[in-house]
């Protein structure tokens, strides 16, 4: 891979460590689809979208997924011939793939924010990437093809002059213009060939999000947020014609290789067809399910797919001369369906901070592990909330990593912002681990995951998982790999480069450093205990102690047996094991000490952090009440 | 000292001096200035005064907190049997060197900081003490209820009800007090106006959309939803300089009027017209935010003193102008208005 360059950024951001839980083969998209683009040669559709997958379906088939881009992919190019796609991503990336095969060549991390979108001139194999960054790059497509891992420097012209993040972006196929749309609610014109910034043209009111120009780069067309489609004439840099079909914003766009119709789609799910001769001769082509993203032609130019923030792509028939004479109905079925998934739009960790509650995008309801990286469990369209209700269970378990639904599948964040990854330690026997010396061993829940995903990497043998991880450095992902193939030899080299050392001395040197969580508190006598029993004034200021959070009450009860009631040296529970068998001097036994807190009767294997979250709910030290009964 | 405090009675003159008005100086302990003029502006913000010396009166003997030493120290000086003098607020500087980690050393502290953390202490105090007695009556309910994750925001407290501005964008937020940037020679109204202009969430500051779980751009524009019975404007002169890795003190002039109305409400506001009363203003003198001198001015019965620890003495209106801040950047050194108390007239 080229460009991978870990240690060279900014190191004092800490690099998180991401896992998504996704199928073997993710052959539906998950969630919206911003891009499309068609090899007519070969019959193939690209699709990708904001699952971050770029998909390949060949007459109308899945063929493969191009993975590697690790947030939304938002706009695709076909180059070459349809030899090489350019892909541009949120991940701030801009990638090249070889689109038969179906492989990344190379990584062009030059954005410093999303790149949002792409223009490519196809007589100079060239093609121009922009975004959030305000920054438009031109590049040479051979060069980029070119590209190896030890030949990975490339050099870009960039066209300046933006003031504002940009959203769209167009070039035509000779190269001689190039028209960026931006917030600046302005179009920005510039010479590629040679990089002069040449006009603005200001007339929409909001953002600027879809753009087409004309073949021989005298006309273009706008979309924008305000609803407006414009036609302007680049010659005499004026705006010819103002389209107002859409009630919404205009978010994609296209036009007939004449220029004589322009057919768009926006917010308002309805894809128009408009005749630029005669503006009020306008057909609606489809009224999709959701907002329309973007559109493409077939082969034959007689219909379009249509991408929404909906998963499906649909094939919609365009209207001929008879439909704009009003002579025939448009059809309202589309040609085809190429069948999208279901997204997760909703996620809730439990209180085992160990499974995950998700509803999707179809209201289909599931269970997942974390621990296992899988799902677990599909409980088809229940109630969401009855479900989590009933799935209530009194136990607090500290967080140990943040979720991420961005791409419509779960992404695990391990190691991000204040979240400490080895905050969770249960027994073995609550983790469901068997063969563990004693089930009260404390298992660490980060610790387990981080080496379940490294297990390759470190030589260990177990099934190859299909799990994805990457790193992200300060929102930047560095390195993005397939569970299964960390044990490779190039993977394995470039593991070691940027495998934080974070998760090394935690999961590779068996050094502790991951420590036991610690819950201070004061035990009081009830005054019902009477006071010859009490070794300590109970008039006295009660010590503070201090115990591992796992800890529960029975161990504290007999903590107060031994060493508050009985003979003995104070010290704290849990701290060294305290043999609970033998029964102790004075009498007692730990079934008749009651811990209360709030009042509320304490259950003796509820844990402390469960007693402070659930029944204390303060941050300040937890306070307990112990008194003898009678059983 | 004494021929200066006899001074001030004889500037304001015995006849004129208002009854049961004390004007007393405070004494520092070594860089206190920033403590003592921010008390000295709150002790004149009247609603804030009446309720914390009705605390005193209604809170015989409890735990002490800053807020029981606030209310010793205000008690203290409104019970003077002289008119004027100086009084050493000790106990409130030991108590708010044990609460707050930061403020336990001998150094100049930003005046903005401690307003903000005394403000929310206190109303954090008086939540707990609230909770405090009504936890005997709830724990049965509480016990009752399995989940017992009932989430009611509590009810505001005095202290909300003095300061809490609320702001409106995207998300609705309560605050005590704006904080305002500012620029050359220019006006609070203009300040403020650009404190309202629409802003673009971008970069690392994305707006998370809820509609597709990922951070996109947004435009963001901040308004006040609901009024404060006392803002309180704080100028952000205090800005960090990457080049030279610390903060610098912004001296630009900024007008601020004696009356005030602001314009940067929502359409939905509820009380939109309010007119204000400048009251008082916290000062800075010098060059940096660690280094320097606070004092205060205040209204007081209508005429303006000006508080410089415990030193107090009668000043002209006009003088207010000497504190707007510099037209030219050369000089480093400058007294100029940092924190401005305007106080709604309907409460005055």
């Amino acid at each position: 891979m080229a460009n991978l360059k870990p240690g060279s950024q900014n190191t004092r951001k800490k690099v998180q460590v991401s896992m998504v839980i996704c199928e073997a083969e993710e052959k539906r998209h998950r969630s919206g689809v911003n891009a499309l683009q068609l090899d007519p040669a070969l019959d193939r559709l690209y699709s990708a979208g904001r699952d971050s997958i770029i998909r390949v379906y060949e007459h109308e088939r899945f063929l493969h997924g191009m993975e590697h881009h690790t947030d939304w992919v938002n706009d695709i190019v076909l180059c070459c011939g349809g030899r090489h796609l350019i892909s541009a991503s949120s991940d701030t990336t801009v990638k090249v793939w070889n689109a038969h095969k179906g492989f990344c060549m190379s990584t062009l991390r030059t954005h410093k924010d999303y790149v949002k979108a792409l223009a490519y001139a196809k007589d100079r194999e060239q093609v121009a990437s922009a975004g959030l960054d305000k920054s438009i790059y031109l590049w040479d497509i051979n060069t980029l093809t070119a590209l190896t891992a030890s030949n990975n420097t490339v050099t870009t012209s960039s066209l300046i002059g933006s003031k504002e993040s940009i959203y769209s972006l167009a070039m035509n196929p000779s190269g001689s213009i190039i028209v960026s749309g931006s917030t600046e609610k302005a179009l920005r014109l510039w010479d590629p060939r040679t990089c002069a910034k040449l006009f603005k043209l200001k007339g929409h009111a909001d953002n600027v999000k879809a753009l087409v120009v004309s073949r021989d780069g005298t006309l273009c067309l706008s979309g924008s947020s305000d609803g407006s489609i414009k036609l302007w004439n680049l010659g005499n840099q004026r705006n010819i014609l103002t389209i107002r079909v859409h009630t919404d914003s205009v978010w994609a766009l296209l036009a007939t290789e004449s220029f004589s119709h322009v057919i768009s789609g926006g917010r308002d799910k309805k894809v128009i067809m408009t005749d630029l001769k005669n503006t009020s001769n306008s057909v609606v082509v489809c009224v999709e399910e959701a907002p329309v993203l973007k559109m493409c032609f077939t082969a034959d130019q007689q219909a379009v797919w249509v991408s929404t923030s909906d998963s499906n792509i649909r094939c919609w028939k365009l209207p001929t001369d008879k439909h704009f004479k009003d002579e025939a109905k448009m059809p309202t079925t589309p040609v085809s369906l190429i069948p999208g998934g279901a997204a997760i739009r909703q996620a809730v960790v439990l209180n085992d901070k160990r499974h995950i509650l998700t509803k999707d995008a179809q209201e289909n309801v599931a269970v997942y592990d974390v621990l296992r990286a899988r799902k677990v469990e599909d409980l088809g369209q229940v109630n969401f909330q009855e479900e989590l209700k009933n799935r209530f269970k009194m136990v607090y378990v500290p967080n140990w990593f943040n979720v991420d639904l961005k791409t419509g599948m779960l992404t695990i964040h391990l190691g991000q912002d204040e979240v400490d990854c080895f905050s969770a330690w249960v027994s073995a026997r609550d983790a469901g681990i068997r063969d563990t010396p004693e089930p009260d061993h404390k298992v660490n829940y980060g610790k387990l995951l981080l080496q379940a995903l490294f297990e390759h990497w470190r030589g260990v043998e177990t099934d190859p998982e299909n799990r994805l991880y990457f790193m992200k450095l300060g929102g930047r992902t560095l390195y993005r790999v397939l569970v299964g193939d960390t044990s490779g030899d190039t993977e394995n080299a470039l593991l070691n480069e940027t495998v934080p050392n974070w998760v090394i001395s935690n999961i590779i040197e068996e050094n502790c450093t991951n420590k036991f969580i610690k819950v201070q508190f004061y035990l009081q006598p009830h005054s019902s205990v009477p006071s010859h029993l009490l070794k300590q004034d109970r008039l006295k200021k009660p010590d503070r102690l201090v115990a591992n959070d796992f800890i529960q009450c029975r161990k504290v009860a007999e903590h107060i047996l031994e060493k508050l009631l009985g003979d003995g040296t104070a010290s704290s529970p849990g701290g060294g094991d305290a043999d609970s068998s033998t029964p102790s001097n004075n009498g007692y036994n730990v079934d008749q000490i009651e811990l209360t807190c709030n009042e509320q009767v304490l259950d003796p294997s509820m844990d402390l952090r469960t007693v402070k979250h659930f029944i204390w709910k303060s941050s300040s030290d937890l306070t307990l009440y112990y008194k003898i009964i009678n059983k | 000292m004494g021929a200066n405090i006899s001074q001030l009675e004889r500037d304001i003159g015995s006849e004129q001096f208002p009854c049961n008005e004390h004007y007393f100086g405070l004494v520092n302990f070594g860089n206190t200035c920033y403590s003592n003029s921010v008390l000295q502006a709150l002790y004149f913000c009247k609603p804030f005064r009446d309720k914390v010396l009705e605390y005193k009166a209604k809170n015989k003997r409890t735990k002490e907190t800053l807020l029981t030493c606030l209310a010793d120290l205000f008690h203290s000086i409104a019970t003077q049997k002289k008119k004027v003098g100086s009084i050493a607020p000790k106990k409130f500087i030991a108590r708010l060197r044990k609460e707050k980690e930061e403020f336990d050393n001998y150094m100049q502290q930003d005046a903005h900081e401690f307003l903000n953390f005394l403000i929310n202490h206190i109303s954090e105090i008086i939540l707990a003490e609230r909770q405090q007695n009504s936890t005997t009556n709830n724990i049965k309910s509480k016990a009752a209820g399995e989940n017992g994750t009932t989430h009611t925001s509590p009810e505001p407290t005095w202290v909300h009800e003095i300061f809490q501005g609320i702001l409106t964008s995207e998300t609705r937020r309560g605050l005590f007090d704006l904080q305002v940037d500012i620029e050359q020679n220019t006006s609070i109204t203009h300040c403020l106006r650009c404190f309202s202009n629409t802003e673009t969430l971008c970069s690392d500051n994305k707006f998370k959309c809820d509609n597709c779980s990922s951070y996109q751009e947004a435009q963001k524009r901040m308004r006040v939803k609901k009024l404060p019975m006392i803002l309180a404007l704080h100028l952000k002169r205090f800005k960090y300089m990457e080049q030279y890795n610390r903060h610098i003190k912004v001296s630009h002039r900024v007008v601020f009027p004696l009356e005030l109305r602001l314009f940067n409400t929502s359409d939905d506001a509820l009380n939109p017209d309010r007119l204000y009363d400048l009251v008082a203003v916290v000062i800075h003198c010098g060059s940096g935010p660690n280094r320097g001198h606070y004092i205060s001015i205040v209204k007081s019965h209508g005429f303006w003193l000006l508080f410089d620890d415990d030193q107090v003495d009668k000043i002209d209106a006009s003088t207010i102008e000497d504190f707007y801040g510099l037209t030219a950047d050369t000089q480093k050194s400058s007294e100029t208005g940092y924190i401005l108390f305007y106080q709604s007239r309907e409460s005055l």
